[in-house]
């Protein structure tokens, strides 16, 4: 009962995602239906692009940041709930609602892909399980940021995060590459940031097994090390009945 | 009812208890001490007011046995166990000051929500909720979305939560705020039940006059010290004695002014501080013994009003 309240709150509570979902599912379509039809693009990478970044932004915003704001946590907090299942079942919710997302989006991209024969599905069983992998990554991250930071800021502080990660790797890889402190950099930088180029090769279905399973490893290993570090601070927290 | 032996056991127990609120991330500055070195203990069945001006700690004190926050010094216990602990949460109820629902949740699948998180089966829910919504009227609004509810719904709701599960501690922070005269007097009840069949109630608050219907059990903190505490507080509640001479006020009182404190004296009139009712009777006899020719005696008591205000200004 308690898995499955928890669970259900994180999956509803966000009900103004539920439009975004189905505006996503339009726009799905009316690229299938444009005059100018894009032969070449794979669907897949809409899915990893939308699914796996995008969404887990949006969904994640104020997860634990509100309960926080609002107060609402410190009656949580004195309910024999560990706190690391709180977060536990949170990020269930929040898994569910991108596992949903996802395999509706799929199955819509294969009968619109079925019926117009319009660009392409390759590999599209292994965009799929990227997006899923990298939803969960962004999901948990975000959820960790949010035990820290108030209301929507979570998903805020990702995002600018994000971009300004990816210029900071552009400029180096421009003017710098060669420097041996800018290769540290980056390869910090590529193994504890979200791990978008690896589940890219991933799906893009390139390399041998081995190194593919050695690709969604990775991307696990990270993912638990997100949770594990905002499980700590979410148990280490106070919570003052101060509202915003 | 509670055995004699459950009367005399702390349910509440806080040892040393200091909390300083750092001010800057690095914690280098030394930050605001909220709670200073404070010591005491509630036992079972008990109701207990905290009351202090702004800023005096209740709610630090309340967070503290809560487990929100962590102290900086010393220990809270619940029932034995350390606040946080899931054994000490397991007997907590808790009302926070400004109660706040998911908004989509109706009062029915909130009260739901809760049951679930305290571990209870399906059908306990199910029979708790219905008892909830019937003892706190809630009835007409128990199917209807939380955003929509007023300041009283909301502490009506928030009160039902605290008590699922029928817990042993309940720590209420302004738990009548919003509430109409009739909610009042039915909260007062609902508490006075709850403290008969042995439920520990703190309750933080502002109203006084509620509080004093409630309880003769004050904790009266001052700028994170526990001013005065329990007993100490109930004999403190000291009064007046106004008495009425047919003349020579004025004499009497240089006779008795060293024994005596005399807050107001005329020719006929005066009034003579006394900590206690015990004190009256030998009081009356140096009255007479000095040659005062009485003709009213009348003992006028503090309320916790009065208490309040005295504390407040000792220390002012």
């Amino acid at each position: 009962m308690k898995a499955y309240e928890l669970i259900k709150e994180t999956y509803l509570r966000k009900s103004l995602f539920r439009i975004i979902h189905v505006l996503w599912l339009f726009i799905y379509a009316s690229l299938f239906l444009a005059p100018w039809p894009p032969e070449l693009w794979n669907w897949g990478q809409f899915l990893f692009g939308w699914s796996g970044c995008v969404l887990p932004i949006l969904l994640s915003a104020g997860i634990f940041g509100d309960d926080i704001a609002t107060g609402r946590i410190s009656v949580l907090v004195t309910k024999p709930v560990k706190i690391t299942e709180l977060y536990i079942y949170r990020i269930l919710g929040l898994s569910l609602q991108g596992t949903l997302s996802l395999l509706l989006s799929a199955g819509i991209i294969f009968i619109l892909h079925s019926a117009t024969n319009r660009g392409s599905i390759d590999h599209l069983g292994l965009w799929l399980l990227a997006a899923w992998l990298l939803f969960n990554n962004f999901a948990i991250l975000s959820t960790s940021i949010s035990v820290v930071l108030r209301r929507a800021n979570n998903s805020v502080a990702l995002f600018v995060g994000i971009i300004f990660v990816y210029i900071l790797f552009v400029s180096m890889m421009s003017f710098a590459r060669e420097n041996p402190v800018v290769v540290m950099v980056m390869d910090i930088l590529k193994y504890t940031f979200p791990p978008f180029e690896l589940l890219y090769k991933f799906a893009n279905g390139r390399y041998e097994l081995v190194k593919q399973i050695s690709f969604v490893f990775h991307t696990v290993v990270l993912t638990t090390i997100y949770g594990l570090v905002g499980i700590i601070i979410l148990n280490k927290r106070e919570f003052r009945c101060v509202r915003d | 009812m509670s055995s004699e032996h459950d009367i005399r056991t702390a349910v509440i127990e806080c040892n040393n208890l200091t909390k300083v609120y750092r001010t800057t991330w690095s914690g280098r500055s030394k930050g605001i001490c909220a709670l200073q070195d404070i010591s005491l203990r509630i036992r079972v069945a008990q109701i207990v007011g905290l009351i202090g001006p702004n800023g005096a700690g209740k709610t630090t004190l309340l967070n503290l046995m809560a487990g929100l926050i962590f102290p900086t010094k010393g220990h809270v216990a619940i029932c034995g166990h350390f606040a946080r602990s899931m054994e000490a949460r397991q007997s907590l109820g808790y009302m926070p000051e400004s109660p706040a629902f998911l908004g989509t949740y109706s009062a029915r699948a909130v009260l739901k929500y809760h049951g679930a998180l305290l571990g209870l089966s399906r059908h306990e829910i199910n029979q708790e909720t219905d008892k909830l919504i019937g003892q706190l009227e809630l009835q007409e609004f128990a199917d209807r979305p939380c955003s929509g509810f007023s300041q009283g719904m909301k502490q009506r709701l928030s009160l039902a939560i605290a008590l699922m599960n029928n817990p042993k501690v309940l720590l209420l922070d302004e738990p009548s705020n919003g509430l109409d005269p009739i909610g009042i007097i039915k909260l007062r009840d609902l508490l006075k039940q709850l403290r008969d069949s042995g439920t520990t109630i703190v309750i933080s608050s502002h109203r006084l006059g509620e509080l004093e219907k409630l309880t003769s059990n004050f904790i009266f903190l001052y700028r994170g010290q526990v001013v005065s505490f329990d007993d100490r507080l109930v004999s403190d509640q000291s009064g007046h004695l106004r008495i009425e001479v047919i003349s020579g006020g004025n004499d009497i009182t240089k006779q008795l002014q060293s024994k005596y404190s005399f807050l107001a004296v005329s020719d006929t009139k005066l009034t003579i501080n006394v900590t206690g009712e015990e004190h009256v009777p030998n009081l009356v006899c140096d009255l007479v013994n000095s040659g005062a020719r009485i003709t009213s005696v009348v003992l006028e008591r503090e309320n916790i009003e009065n208490v309040f205000m005295r504390l407040y200004n000792e220390r002012v």
